[in-house]
Formats: C-alpha cells, structure tokens, sequence
C-alpha cells in the first residue's frame, strides 16, 4: 500500500508531540505535588511555630481565628493527648491524639508530620505538630491539618495550562513543518510524475528547477540523466535503424534460424524469395516455409558438420531460380544457443549467361565442324582415287562447296553480327517504302516458297509513311525473317505478310506463318547466337542459328523492335516496329 | 516442473521432426515426379535412371517416419490433435510412398519409349504431370498452412486430370488405329498417362487427410461436386 510521506510525518510528528506532553505533564505534576507539600510543611510549621508561643488558654479561644488565618484545621492538644480544641468536630467525642505518628514525632523531635487519612473529616491529610512549652517540659501540642487536596487540586490546575501551553506550542510547530514539508513533497511530486513521463518513453520537456537545494540538486540530476539517456536511446536505435536498411536493403536473402531450427528473422528480399510475408514464416521451419529437400540436406549437412557450406540450390515452383546458398552456425548471444544464418543469393542470371557462353563456344565449335568434317570427309575420298569416277566427283565437289559455302555464310554472320554489335558499320538512315523492301525480299526468298508451295498473302495497306532505315540492312532484316517463315512452314502453308502504323512514330510489319510455332518458354530466347528451339531439324533446313540474333541487333540499332508471338501448333507472328522517316530528319 | 517441461519439450520437437520428415519426403517425390516429366520431353534416359535409384532413399525415408510415428504413439500416448496429426502422418507417408514408386514405374516406361521415335509431340502429359505435382504441392501446403480450402481445391483438381486421361486414351486410339506399329508405344504412354493419373488419386488422398487432420471430418469417398463419373471404359 502505497502511503504518503506527508501523511506519514504528520502521524509520527503529533504522537511524539503528545508523547512528550503527557510525560512531561505526568512528571511536572509529581514534581509540583512534592514541592507544595514541603511548602506545605514549612508554612504550617511556621505558623505552628507561631501559635506555640502564645498561652494555651489563648490558643483556646482564639482557635478559630489562629486556623482561619492559617488556613488549616487546629488541634489543640494536652499531653496526655487529651483534645482540649479542634476547629472541624467536636473535640470532647474525640479519642486521645498521643499515639498519632505527628504527635510521637513532635514529642521526641520538637516537630512532627504525617500524611494520612483522618478518620474524622474522612479525609486525605497532612498534619503538622508543634510542641508547647519548653523542651524539658511539654504541656502540650498544636497540630495544624490541611487537606492534601487541595495540593492535587492546585497542581490538576497547573498541570491543565502547561499542558494547553504546550499543545498549542506543537500545533504552531506542526503548522510550521507542514508549511515546509509541502513545498518539500510538492517537489517531490513533480519529480515522480516527471520520471514516470520518462519511463513511459515521454523524453520531451525537462524539470523545470526553481529551488537552490537539495531536490534541486537531484532536480538537476535527473535532467542531465534523461538527456544523456535520450542520446544513448538515440544513438542505439539509429544504429539498429542503419543495420536494419542495410537487412531490409540487401539483394540477398537472409534468414535467421534459432536453435530449434526455426525462423527467426528474414530480410524483405527472403520474404519475396519465399513469397510469404514475414509474419507468416516466423517461427516455422524452413521446410514448412520453403519445401526444398536440396536446402533441407544442406542444412543438415551444415548442423552435423558446424561448418559453413555454400551451394546451389534450384528454388521455387513456378518460376525457379538458382540461388547460392551460404549456411553457417552462428553462437548466440548467450553462448549457448545456436543459430544459424542462410544467406541466399540470386545466381539465375548469372547462370543463364554463363550458360549462354558455353552454348555459344559450343555452338560455334559445331557449327563449323560439320561442314569442316564434310569437306575434310569428301576431300579424302577423292584423293584415295574417287576422281577417277567423274561423275561422282562432280557430285562430291559439290558438297565440298556446299559445305565450303556455308562455313563462309557462317563467318560472314558472325562478322557481321560482332560489327553490328561494336557499331562498326553506322547505318545510312533514309526514308524507304515498306512495300517496295518487302516486293524485294520476297523476290530473293520467292523461289524456295514457290517451291515449297506456300501461299503469301500481303495486307499492306496503302500510303503508308516512309521508314527510316539503311536499305541494305532492311533488306537483311527483311529476308532473314521471310527465310525463316518458309523455312518453318510445312509445304501448303500459309504466310500473311502485314503492315500498319504503330502510333504516330513507328510502322509495324508483322510476318505470321503457319509452322509449328515455338514453346512459350524458348521465345526469349530467340534472339541468343545459335539458338535453336529443335536443334535436331532446323540445322538440316540450312540456317546457321545467327538469323534472329542479327534481326534482333540490327532492329535495336535502328532504334525498333522485335516481338514474336507463338502458339504451338498454329504458327509464329515475328512483328517488327521501325521508326516513321521524318523530312527533317538529316541523312547520315 | 523442469521435468514436465522439458518432457514437453522434447515430445514438441519430435513432433516437429515427423512434421519436417513428411514435407522432406514430399519434396523428393514431387522433385522426383518433376524429373519424370523432364525426362519424358526430353528423352532423358539417365535422368530416369536416376529417379530409379533415388527411390530407394524415399522407401527409407518411409520407413523411418513410419517408424518414429509409431514410436510417439506409443511413448507419449498423443491426445487429440496430435493424435490426428500422427494417424493422418503415416497414411500421407504411405500416399507419398507411393507415389513414389509410381514415378520409378514412369521412369521406366520412359526408358522403354527412349528405344523408340517419338510418336507424337506430348502436349497434354505434361500437362497432366504438372497438374498433378501442382496438387501433391497445394495438399502439402495446405497440410502446413492448415488450409482446409487449399486442400478441398486439390479434390476438385482431380477432375481436370480425369479429363486429360481421358483425352489421351481417345487420341492414342486414333493413332494405334491408324497404324499397327504405334500400338506398342501407344500403350506405354497410355499407362504413363494413368499412373498419372493415379498419383494425382494419391495426392487427392494426402489433401482428404489434411482436411481430416484439421477438422476431424472424413471426406474420402465421397463424390466433389461437379465431378464427371469415371469412364469406366478407360484402362
């Protein structure tokens, strides 16, 4: 229970308080009894003193008056102890006084006293005897008696205004110290209520110190440690701020297991590896979160051995990546509990342009080899006598060429394709017909149609603009795509030649055919060296697998673009957007 | 107290351990299921080679996570939705397993094809390959996701593959007509494509079980809503 400090010191203040005045009253008022007593004692006795001197006849006669001035009962007293007056009874009625202890004591001592209980009066008294006549020879006695109440009396009185004097005193005191005392918790409050501000988190605002002592002191004190706390607060969360851009920012994944093998922490790009939000992957495993037996192994692999393993690991469903994965065993804070960290980079392009190097290496390498192979073959079967026969070394003369032939169309491309690519040969832009390029090229690819007896059909619309492109490379263009059109056609088929402005700055020329058209997946890649979607059957229609590649090169260097759509068994449309020729537009 | 916790504990973490286990195996089986149809397209035989081999590590895997849910059911008596958790891990265990071994079965039938020329270009198989794995994956999503909606979609999957077999069986019929020779391979890929179909059965199973694991409901036996009858001419 909670009790105020104030409340407290005012209990303990007003009982000590009256502690102290009871005591002291209960002392003084012992005290004041003793010293009335003795002043008692010496006055009766020195009125006794007194009306000893006088003759006992007088003494008689004037008893009331002696006692009235004395303000005390007189006993006059023979001795034999016979009463010969008394002022409160009738003294005749009265046994002998000689045996009472103040009457012994006078007699042998001149003086005597006694405190007591007077059967007479019923009554506590004190007596006071004084002996007549001389000391040889005593007459008699005179005893003075007056009642001890009024000395209980008196000192009831006294007692009743010192004790009033000093409550009045403490209650000054007390108003005083709680004068004090509530600035004192006043302050106190203040701080209390400021200090709880801050343990809340509230850092703003400061105590405001009015005074000059010691809580202003503390005042003080407890503002210069909220400031220092606030900057080491602040310097804590701005580094854990920067750590935790520099987590959420990174490209690789992170996650964090704990000892139980479950996820701790991952990073914004661990979320979208997983695609799961983080909420939903925290405190899973990771076999819950990302099934994957090769991560599963691998982590295994990691925990059995406490070693860091790195490895590539395919992930995801749909669309799968490769990712390296780094696994190490981290030692909690604790230096007990082990966690363990799984950094996840994404390799999949860099794997797919390595793969792209070592098709092209291996691509060129076969590429030329067969017709190298063929020549070296036919050559061979010449020289062991096949001239002999003319006929046939007509007919293998001409494979030799053939394949000679092909070689340098190969080489040629390939040329031609690295020029394009270093920007060797710029392009002669001028304002071209598209009707006339495409009258052209069928012109040259014609024949293999007319052969395979394909139906063209041209949708050109007229007054077209003009495009703006080198006649030559257009013509390239143009006859690589037509070539692979009829190429890919089956004999009957159909090719739709088209053309029709894009917007107001491009016209786009689509080429559809009705082949066997190309998987969703492969259509990317078209555009790579020596990319063949069936590698078995297009090498044997004669292509060198550079077609498309030099399209897609020379399209970009014309400032167009290439699209190709397909669907699997309805054909291919490879559209084609050239930018419109502009009159101010300056021939190079 | 520390006893009791730490009993507790550790009876969490074997659970756990079963609950890993079986998505372990659910991943090498669709991982193997996947290598099956990439083989199939490609004419991969040592890619089917492979799969074979490897489903000796899935029997084990098995046979191990048989074992250990066994062995929980026994030592620390697991009540309710433990319980139904243990019951439904070894019959996903057993689907898993099986499914398992209808994948080496495809494995074979694909080297078997591979010593003949491709009678025609496969569209609808993959496309029932990848259903099915698609199904084996949401029922394993669902079992750890606890999505009774997730696991009710795969049974209505199931359809789809049933219409797909079918389709197969009646084009393979027209080829086997048109020339005696195709028989041979006609029938093999005809069986490919009923283990398919069969796997997808399974992973039907897996997502029943899932359903019953998370709301105490059996569902198997009776029929999706919407769901053609089976041809019961088909093989």
């Amino acid at each position: 229970m909670k009790t105020r400090l104030s409340r407290r010191f005012l209990v303990w203040f007003l009982l000590a308080g009256v502690m102290a005045i009871a005591f002291t009253s209960l002392f003084l008022r012992s005290e004041l009894k003793k010293v009335l007593l003795v002043r008692f004692e010496e006055e009766m006795t020195a009125a006794g003193g007194i009306i000893a001197t006088m003759p006992v006849a007088a003494i008689r006669e004037k008893a009331e008056q002696l006692s009235r001035l004395s303000h005390a009962r007189l006993t006059l007293i023979d001795a034999a102890g016979n009463i010969l007056a008394d002022t409160m009874s009738v003294h005749q009625e009265m046994e002998s006084h000689l045996n009472r202890s103040e009457i012994q004591e006078a007699r042998l001592r001149g003086k005597g006293k006694a405190l007591r209980y007077s059967s007479t009066l019923k009554e506590e008294m004190f007596y006071v005897a004084v002996p007549l006549g001389t000391a040889a020879g005593k007459t008699g006695y005179v005893r003075l008696a007056r009642p001890v109440t009024e000395i209980a009396l008196f000192a009831d009185e006294k007692g009743r205004m010192f004790i009033g004097i000093m409550l009045a005193i403490v209650a000054i005191y007390l108003l005083t110290a709680v004068y004090l005392s509530s600035g004192l918790f006043s302050s106190l409050r203040r701080l209390t209520l400021f200090t709880d501000r801050v343990r809340a988190g509230d850092f703003s605002g400061s105590l405001l110190v009015k005074r000059r002592d010691e809580i202003g002191e503390l005042a003080v004190n407890i503002n210069e440690m909220v400031n220092a706390l606030q900057e080491k607060i602040k310097r804590g969360d701005d580094a854990r701020h920067k750590l935790e851009l520099v987590f959420a920012g990174m490209d690789e994944g992170i996650m964090l297991l704990d000892a139980e093998n479950r996820i701790e922490s991952l990073n914004c790009s661990m979320e979208a590896m997983i695609s799961r939000p983080q909420g939903e992957a925290i405190g899973k495993t990771i076999m819950e979160v990302c099934r994957n037996a090769g991560l599963h192994d691998l982590l295994k692999h990691s925990r059995e051995s406490g070693e860091s393993v790195c490895e590539e690991i395919i992930i995801g469903d749909e669309h799968p990546v490769v990712m390296e994965v780094t696994i190490s065993a981290m030692s909690g804070e604790t230096g007990e509990e082990r966690k363990t960290l799984l950094v996840f980079h994404d390799i999949t392009r860099l794997k797919r342009l390595e793969g792209i190097r070592t098709d092209f290496v291996a691509n060129v390498t076969h590429e030329i080899r067969t017709p190298l192979t063929a020549i070296i073959g036919f050559t061979e079967t010449l020289q062991q006598g096949a001239l002999e026969n003319r006929e046939r070394a007509g007919r293998f003369l001409d494979t030799i060429r053939e394949n000679a032939e092909r070689l340098s169309r190969l080489v040629e491309d390939l040329m031609t394709l690295s020029a394009i690519e270093l920007g060797d040969s710029p392009l002669l832009l001028e304002g071209l017909s598209m009707e006339e390029a495409i009258e052209k090229a069928l012109l040259v690819t014609g024949g293999c149609a007319s052969k395979k007896n394909l139906l063209i059909c041209k949708d050109i619309s007229a007054g077209l603009p003009l495009i703006s492109a080198d006649r030559d490379r257009l013509a390239q263009i143009l006859i690589n795509i037509l070539d692979n059109a009829i190429k890919f056609t089956p004999a009957g088929g159909m090719i739709t030649i088209a053309a029709a402005p894009e917007g107001d700055d491009f016209l786009r020329l689509s080429i559809a055919d009705t082949g066997p058209g190309i998987p969703e997946a492969e259509i990317p890649r078209l555009g790579e060296r020596f990319y063949r979607v069936d590698r078995t059957r297009s090498r044997d229609l004669g292509g060198t697998g550079l077609g498309l590649s030099i399209v897609k090169h020379l399209m970009k260097a014309h400032g167009g673009r290439m699209n190709i759509q397909s669907a699997i068994g309805k054909g291919t449309t490879v559209s084609l957007s050239f930018p419109v020729f502009r009159k101010t537009e300056k021939c190079a | 107290m520390e006893e009791t916790r730490h009993t507790s504990r550790e009876y969490e973490r074997e659970l756990q351990e079963i609950r890993d286990g079986l998505l372990y195996l659910g991943a090498k089986t669709e991982k193997s299921l996947e290598m099956a149809i990439k083989a199939l397209l490609e004419r991969d035989t040592s890619t089917a080679g492979e799969i074979i081999k490897g489903d000796e590590q899935i029997d084990r895997l098995d046979i191990e996570l048989e074992e250990r849910c066994i062995r929980l059911l026994a030592l620390r008596q697991p009540a309710a939705r433990d319980l139904r958790f243990i019951t439904t891990a070894i019959k996903i265990t057993g689907h898993l397993e099986r499914i398992g071994d209808m994948v080496v079965n495809i494995a074979e039938k694909v080297i078997i094809l591979n010593d003949f020329p491709q009678l025609k270009p496969y569209v609808d198989l993959p496309r029932m390959g990848e259903i099915s794995r698609a199904m084996i994956r949401n029922s394993l999503d669902a079992m750890v996701r606890q999505d009774v909606e997730l696991a009710r979609g795969v049974r209505a999957e199931d359809a789809v593959i049933d219409n797909l077999n079918e389709q197969i069986f009646r084009e393979l019929v027209t080829f086997m007509l048109a020339d005696p020779v195709n028989i041979k391979v006609s029938l093999y890929i005809m069986q490919i494509s009923k283990t398919l179909e069969r796997i997808a059965d399974h992973a039907e199973g897996i997502a029943d079980m899932v359903v019953y694991m998370v709301t105490g409901k059996i569902i198997r036996h009776k029929p999706v809503p919407g769901k053609k009858h089976e041809n019961p001419s088909l093989p």
